[in-house]
């Protein structure tokens, strides 16, 4: 009997101990079963700080745009950067990593947890930031995106039908939901707005591909219900802060450092163009209460800082207050894109409507008053110009985008207006950049995906032009 | 070697004189019959052992003073490399026999009285380890050298494989000092008392012609570009000490003259002081054993207002209950408090010391920074450097309990009973103030940044020793082991203080941004070995030990590893002992090593976030984990031969060795469109390759008089096999600063993979229209941080009561990135930024786009894409600052020889002192890093790292290292 026991006892023993082991080796410090909501308010708000913040917007593409210009450590307004600048790598790092990733938990989540609502709204957020990254690397992961440990890369073109596409599996989930949204801090659950956000998309990226696939943009444009678009400021796409530390990235970043201003090119044309929206814009200077002076772009550190911390002026209280709006698709751009469609003859309606209805959509979102803003319209410069809608369209889109960097550097590439040159110490050989560059890391761990969209797509330089931009 | 054995046979007689040994201070330093200290504490005959092993005594240790004893190790060692970060207070790091983990840990393990201790550096759980503003020490830096008796280096799994999963990269095992000496029986006392002084004695040479400013111009207004350039923080301004008189920053708007001050760098640091006190008193009797010991270091370091104070107070005792039962305990509480510690070197610029020294106005008199810290040279990006070390303070305090009870027994004759059970916690609390008011951090701030870690062990082993035949010997042992480790992180800070300079966590402006971590995991082991040996001549080793490991998924958590060593005297077997041979021994043998995982590898989850208006938020954790783990195993093979020739005059220990470490669990960093920052794969294959070297000559040994020379030589390859099963992953990342370092497949642990200087198939950099070199749009492996050889001499001389010492030892070819260098030439403070800023330094005459003929001109050493030699001028500061975002010109070869250690002792002779009542009274003086003797990297040492992670081979703005003079003074009765 004993010699039975004594084994038996051991076994039982060590059972309990496996158990032991198991229970100790259990995370505390974080869930591994997130829920739908807290997993949408997460990327809505990165999502946000992403867009809105320093490395993708006033520390790069604001910077490439000329809105914004740097006063001191003036190297990102030069173009000194490196592939592993966290300007240039930030983008990529939280884009796939945090958001499409967070995204494709709640796409994969059986109905019972997320059903077509939080799917449609997964489904066009995915969207928004593949469209983010393409528009600015130009080929990228995409199909292997998150399920391969060295994901291929598509190339451009490719990654643009496939978010129209995308859109299209989004507008059916949208329009097919009925489950009540919480953690929308955009739309407050209002599933109709989501539906108009994704039309509105497809509509944005119709005209990015519509130098090189005109055919596809038409019947893109064409099939899209005009009436199911973002319908007024109210149904903006954006994102508003509260108090600090969660507040607006450009109020925070003036908290503790002074280190921009409005960029002279901005200010120059506004002030040429009698441009209302200067004041909301721009801060007169300390030193200069009834001017404003923008700070020029890609002067050395000295010259940057030579124009003087109180003889410039600073981007304006609307966009520093901690509660401003990080805005991501407006009505005025809608507008703008639908006098573009139209212009091209994609949809049969009159351009010039659509332009002077996207100033006004701009001036208001800014609070100008109507009276200011029909006496704006009725200047010849602010005119539509029927012989040529990129210019005019790309020089009020320009403006309108003001603080929107990684889109108004897209549309500037695209529609090549406003004509901008670098500052007389920027390093690109008399070029602004046309693209970021690959993380380098994507060197060292993604070599042979990231040589072959090298090969496909030019050299890893930020000179190097994209698929959708004909003009340079 | 053959003709240095022939001529010293031929020498050596000349100058013998021997006689018997006396009265002095001189002892047999290589007794080749000598025992040592094995795995678990075990002593064991030095000839049995099947692998190499190499010991330290009290002498080696205790007179140096080092403040971290892993700096004390330093040049001693064959295949054992050390880096002491930077600066005085800092962290070192410790490798045996090259890194033989990919992504973990590769520092040994320590042991302290056979209780595993921990040497981590401890980071936030949101940092990597490279942005950290402190180099905190690393905790073995608590032991202190006076505790301690031996040390014994186990290097690597065949010696250490029963220490189980840890000892794949070698133990130390320290043995404190225990009751009296040779278990004299009656009360004995020690006093010691050091002081040592230490003075910077790395500093790069600038340039003290040209000082702050852009394009030749400077005038101070405000500091941050209300002036001429007075917002640049570089010195490409005008001429110094040519009677120009231009405002400054102390000048209130008036014109004073632009001058050099050329230690305006040196000036700042300050004369280190380290003072060392202890008094131990110990007692023996017939059941009694104690040793009660308190020492108390207090030093001062060489940036101002920087100092750690370390009390460490010990207690050992042993009573044996009955002749066949002994018990324990020993306690060691050890405080360290350290008010202030100096800024370390990355970026911050709220802290960093060296940081605003590199980006620097030339002419700037410190000690006009000095009267009144709220002035400053520069306010664009800078607080007065004496305004960020006396105001901005990291406060560490550290409480820690290294303490175990003991119980051996004596159950039959040759069978021991032994139990174990110990503890090494500590509390680690950091307290990280910024002055409201700093530049950058207006509102200043306050952190909390608090640790608790706990190791405990119980350990019983069953240890029986016999002959069963007068031939034939047998010692064994099994025993079980429970380890339990934990640590929790508990970090917040107040970003904004509200009321300005009140240092207090509820004093924030803002919502307090906060962080908890805990882990914790549980090992139970099992294990044994038997030693059988025939005629004390072969001798055979066999170990094995299970492991049950928490972090393992269950089907994978018992692994079992095994090891064999064998050992044969041949001088003895083949009756070779005669003049010219005295001992000569084969050895060699296999081990394996299983290691676990860290906590928590298995479940990928998602981290919580602040919810946002009272909305929750979860995000992904960017990790991926891997729910099928398997154990990483280390296959190592070690041969090796001691001789010993001309009555031991000569001695030589050869080690070979080669480990394979596979199945590593690397959590690897993977392109972010993997969908994940990081994830955990459980392939990698690493290979060590490599020899070690021990030469000991006693060249002089009469009665009065001997000469040690002992070398050591170790040469380690290491080479990245797989990372992944697929060969999909080409890199693993170790970290980035500047530089990528990287462990790459087919290539040496630790790579520096950056952006490098375009070149043609000629190897001829390529420049662009206006003459800048262009960069490779292809990152390249631009060297590795491993050297390829590394070694020390130390030479003992010592004649009757006077013994000197001298140590050099060296290191060469790896390779180090300076992130120091980059400033440096960027900013225009280096004294290499010189050539061709003027006519008299060959600059040439060109004229710039404004029409202006300038002195400054050089053209960028390079060819045109068609291959045509440039021709186009840069001016001086664009051309030093034209590789600024090339990461090969700042590549450095880091091959250094340093005169590390010189050491004079005096011991009082014994009849002087008898009649005192007095056992012994000596007096030292120590010098440490006392020279270069060949370095190429002038600026910095070679050896400057920023902590003891694997992240080795980087530096930026790291503080200088240090050279020390002590002087010491211990006392017997």
């Amino acid at each position: 009997m004993k010699h039975i026991l004594l084994p038996l006892f051991l076994l039982l023993a060590l059972s309990a101990c496996d158990k032991q082991l198991s229970d100790i080796n259990v995370n505390p410090n974080a869930t591994e079963n997130p829920q739908p909501h807290f997993l949408l308010t997460g990327v809505l708000k990165q999502g946000a700080d992403l867009y809105w913040g320093l490395n993708s917007s006033f520390g790069s593409s604001l910077l490439f745009v000329q809105h914004w210009a740097k006063i001191q450590y003036a190297e990102a307004d030069r173009f000194e950067f490196s592939n592993s600048s966290s300007e240039i790598t930030t983008l990529w790092n939280t884009a796939y990593a945090s958001l499409i990733t967070d995204l494709n938990t709640i796409l994969a989540f059986p109905v019972e947890i997320a059903g077509n609502g939080y799917k449609g709204i997964a489904r066009t957020l995915r969207v928004w930031v593949f469209l983010l990254l393409t528009d600015t690397y130009g080929d990228i992961p995409y199909r292997e995106a998150g399920r391969s440990l060295v994901p291929a890369y598509d190339p451009q073109r490719d990654v643009y039908l496939g978010l129209l596409e995308e859109l299209s599996q989004a507008v059916e989930l949208l329009a097919d939901a009925q489950e009540t949204i919480s953690g929308d801090v955009v739309y407050n659950g209002d599933l109709h707005r989501w539906l108009r956000l994704s039309y509105s998309l497809k509509l944005r990226i119709a005209l990015r591909i519509a130098d090189r696939e005109e055919e596809i943009a038409r019947q893109t444009v064409a099939a899209l219900p005009l009436d199911e678009l973002i319908a007024s400021n109210l149904d903006n796409f954006a994102f508003i802060y509260t108090n600090s530390p969660q507040h607006n990235p450009q109020a925070a970043a003036f908290d503790t450092r002074d280190d921009y201003r409005i960029s002279a090119t901005l200010v120059n044309t506004l002030t040429e163009l009698n441009d209302p929206r200067l004041t909301v814009y721009a801060q007169h200077p300390d030193d200069l209460p009834n001017d404003y002076v923008g700070a020029r772009n890609g002067l050395s550190n000295g010259e940057a800082a030579a124009q003087g911390f109180s003889r410039t002026s600073r981007p304006g209280l609307f966009f520093l207050a901690p509660n401003a709006p990080a805005v991501f698709y407006t009505y005025s751009e809608l507008l703008f894109n639908l006098a573009e469609a139209a212009a091209r003859g994609f949809i049969d309606r009159h351009p010039d409507d659509f332009y002077r209805q996207a100033i006004e959509a701009s001036l208001a979102q800014f609070g100008i008053s109507q009276e200011a803003t029909q006496a704006y319209l009725q200047q010849e410069a602010v005119l539509y110009d029927p012989t040529d809608f990129r210019r005019a369209i790309g020089l009020q889109k320009w403006i309108a985008f003001f603080g929107q960097g990684l889109d108004a550097f897209a549309e500037w590439r695209r529609l090549d207006y406003p004509r901008l040159s670098p500052g007389p110490a920027a390093v690109l050989n008399g070029k602004i950049p046309l693209r970021f560059f690959y993380p380098g890391a994507e060197q060292s761990l993604n070599f042979r995906a990231w040589k072959n969209a090298v090969d496909h797509q030019g050299d890893d330089l930020l000179s190097t032009p994209l698929w959708f931009d004909t003009s340079h | 070697m053959r003709t240095l054995t022939v001529f010293l046979t031929f020498l050596i007689p000349l100058l013998d004189v021997y006689s018997q040994e006396q009265d002095t201070i001189i002892n047999r330093d290589y007794e080749l019959d000598e025992v040592v200290v094995t795995a678990l504490g075990i002593s064991r005959q030095k000839r049995s052992l099947g692998y190499a092993t190499q010991e330290l005594n009290a002498k080696h240790l205790t007179a140096n003073k080092e403040t971290n004893l892993v700096n004390a190790l330093a040049g001693k060692l064959a295949g054992v490399r050390t880096t002491n970060s930077q600066g005085d207070m800092g962290s070192a790091r410790i490798v045996i026999r090259g890194e033989t983990s990919i992504a973990g840990n590769n520092q040994p393990l320590f042991i302290l009285d056979g209780i595993p201790v921990d040497n981590s550096q401890l980071f936030p759980t949101s940092s990597t380890g490279g942005n950290q503003s402190r180099d905190f020490r690393n905790a073995i830096a608590d032991i202190h050298p006076d505790d301690i008796a031996s040390i014994s280096v186990l290097k690597g799994p065949n010696a250490a494989a029963l220490y189980g999963s840890r000892a794949a990269h070698g133990v130390i095992i320290i043995t404190t000092k225990k009751g009296r000496p040779n278990g004299l029986p009656g009360l004995g006392v020690t006093v010691n008392a050091g002081t040592t002084f230490s003075t910077i004695a790395t500093l790069a040479k600038f340039q003290d012609v040209f000082g702050q400013g852009e394009n030749g111009e400077f005038s101070y207004v405000d500091g941050k570009g209300g002036g001429i350039n007075d917002g640049v923080d570089e010195s490409w301004g005008p001429r110094l000490d040519k009677g120009l008189l231009i405002p400054q920053f102390h000048s209130n708007g008036i014109p004073v003259p632009f001058t050099a001050h050329p230690d305006n760098v040196k000036d700042f640091f300050e004369t280190g002081i380290t003072q060392d006190y202890g008094v131990a008193i110990t007692g023996s009797d017939v059941r009694h054993d104690f040793r009660l010991a308190f020492n108390r270091q207090d030093q001062k370091g060489t940036v101002p207002n920087t100092q750690i104070k370390k009390n460490n107070l010990s207690l050992a005792a042993d009573y044996k209950l009955t002749d066949r039962i002994n018990v324990g305990a020993s306690v060691n509480y050890i405080v360290t408090d350290a008010p202030n510690l100096p800024g370390g070197s990355y970026g911050q610029r709220a802290a960093g010391v060296m940081l605003q020294f590199l980006w620097f106005g030339r002419q700037v008199d410190i000690n006009e920074l000095k009267k009144d810290y709220s002035r400053n040279w520069n306010h664009s990006y800078y607080s007065n450097p004496y305004w960020r070390a006396f105001y901005n303070t990291t406060e560490q305090n550290r409480d820690r309990v290294i303490a175990d009870v003991h119980l051996s027994a004596t159950l039959a004759k040759g069978l021991d009973f032994r139990f174990r059970s110990g503890t090494d916690f500590y509390h680690d609390i950091r307290k990280y103030k910024i002055k409201t008011g700093t530049s950058g951090v207006p509102d200043g701030s306050y952190t909390e940044d608090a640790y608790t870690v706990k190791e405990s062990n119980s350990e019983a082993i069953l240890h029986y020793k016999s002959s069963f035949a007068e031939a034939l010997g047998f010692d064994g042992l099994a025993g079980f082991n429970v380890r339990n480790n934990s640590y929790a992180n508990n970090y917040q800070k107040a970003s904004k203080l509200a009321a300005p300079d009140l240092f207090t966590l509820s004093n924030s402006k803002d919502p307090l941004e906060s962080s908890n971590y805990f882990k914790q995991l549980r090992v139970y082991s099992a294990f044994a070995s038997a030693q059988f040996s025939l005629h004390d001549i072969l001798f055979l080793n066999l170990t094995g030990r299970n492991d049950w490991s928490s972090t393992l998924p269950a089907s994978k958590r018992a692994y079992f590893y095994p090891s064999t060593t064998a050992s044969l005297v041949l001088s003895q077997w083949l009756d070779l002992t005669g003049a010219a041979i005295t001992f000569l021994k084969l050895r060699g043998g296999y081990a394996q090593v299983g290691n676990d995982a860290d906590p928590y590898q298995l479940a990928t989850v998602y981290n919580s976030q602040t919810a946002f208006l009272g909305n929750p938020i979860q995000t992904s954790s960017k990790k991926k984990k891997n729910p099928l783990i398997r154990p990483e195993k280390t296959h190592s093979s070690e041969i090796g031969v001691d001789i010993a020739f001309l009555d031991n005059r000569i001695s030589l220990d050869l080690a070979a060795y080669s480990s394979n470490s596979i199945d590593q669990i690397l959590d690897v960093q993977t392109s972010s469109a993997s969908g994940y920052e990081y994830q955990l794969i459980n392939a990698g294959r690493i290979r060590n390759k490599g020899l070690e070297l021990q030469l000991a000559l006693v060249p002089l040994r009469t009665s009065s008089c001997k000469w040690i020379l002992d070398f050591n030589f170790a040469a380690n390859r290491s080479k990245v096999i797989e990372l992944d099963k697929e060969g999909l992953l080409t890199n693993y990342v170790i970290g980035t600063l500047g530089t990528q370092v990287v462990a790459a497949v087919g290539q040496r642990y630790g790579s520096l993979f950056g952006t490098a200087y375009k070149r043609n198939d000629k190897g001829q950099i390529i420049v662009d229209d206006n003459g800048r070199p262009k960069v490779d749009p292809n990152n390249k492996i631009l060297g590795h941080y491993t050297p390829d050889w590394s070694g020390g001499v130390s030479n003992t001389f010592a004649y009757k009561n006077i013994e000197l010492s001298v140590l050099i030892d060296a290191a060469f070819g790896g390779s180090l990135y300076s992130g120091s260098a980059q400033t440096g030439y960027y900013a225009g403070v280096y004294a290499e930024t010189l050539p061709g800023r003027a006519a008299e330094f060959g600059g040439l005459t060109w004229t710039d786009d404004n029409g202006v003929t300038r002195d400054d001109g050089v053209i960028f050493d390079g060819v045109t894409e068609d291959g045509q030699r440039n021709t186009k001028i840069l001016s001086a500061e664009n051309y030093y600052k034209a590789s600024y975002s090339i990461h090969e010109a700042y590549i450095f070869d880091a091959s250094f020889v340093k005169l590390r250690e010189i050491k004079l002792q005096y011991s009082f002779p014994k009849k002087v002192l008898r009649p005192l009542h007095v056992e012994g009274l000596s007096l030292s003086f120590v010098a440490r890093n006392v020279a270069f003797l060949y370095r190429k990297t002038t600026h910095i040492d070679p050896e400057s790292a920023f902590n003891t992670t694997n992240l080795q081979g980087v530096e930026t703005l790291s503080l200088p290292t240090t050279r020390s003079f002590g002087f010491n003074l211990s006392l017997n009765f």
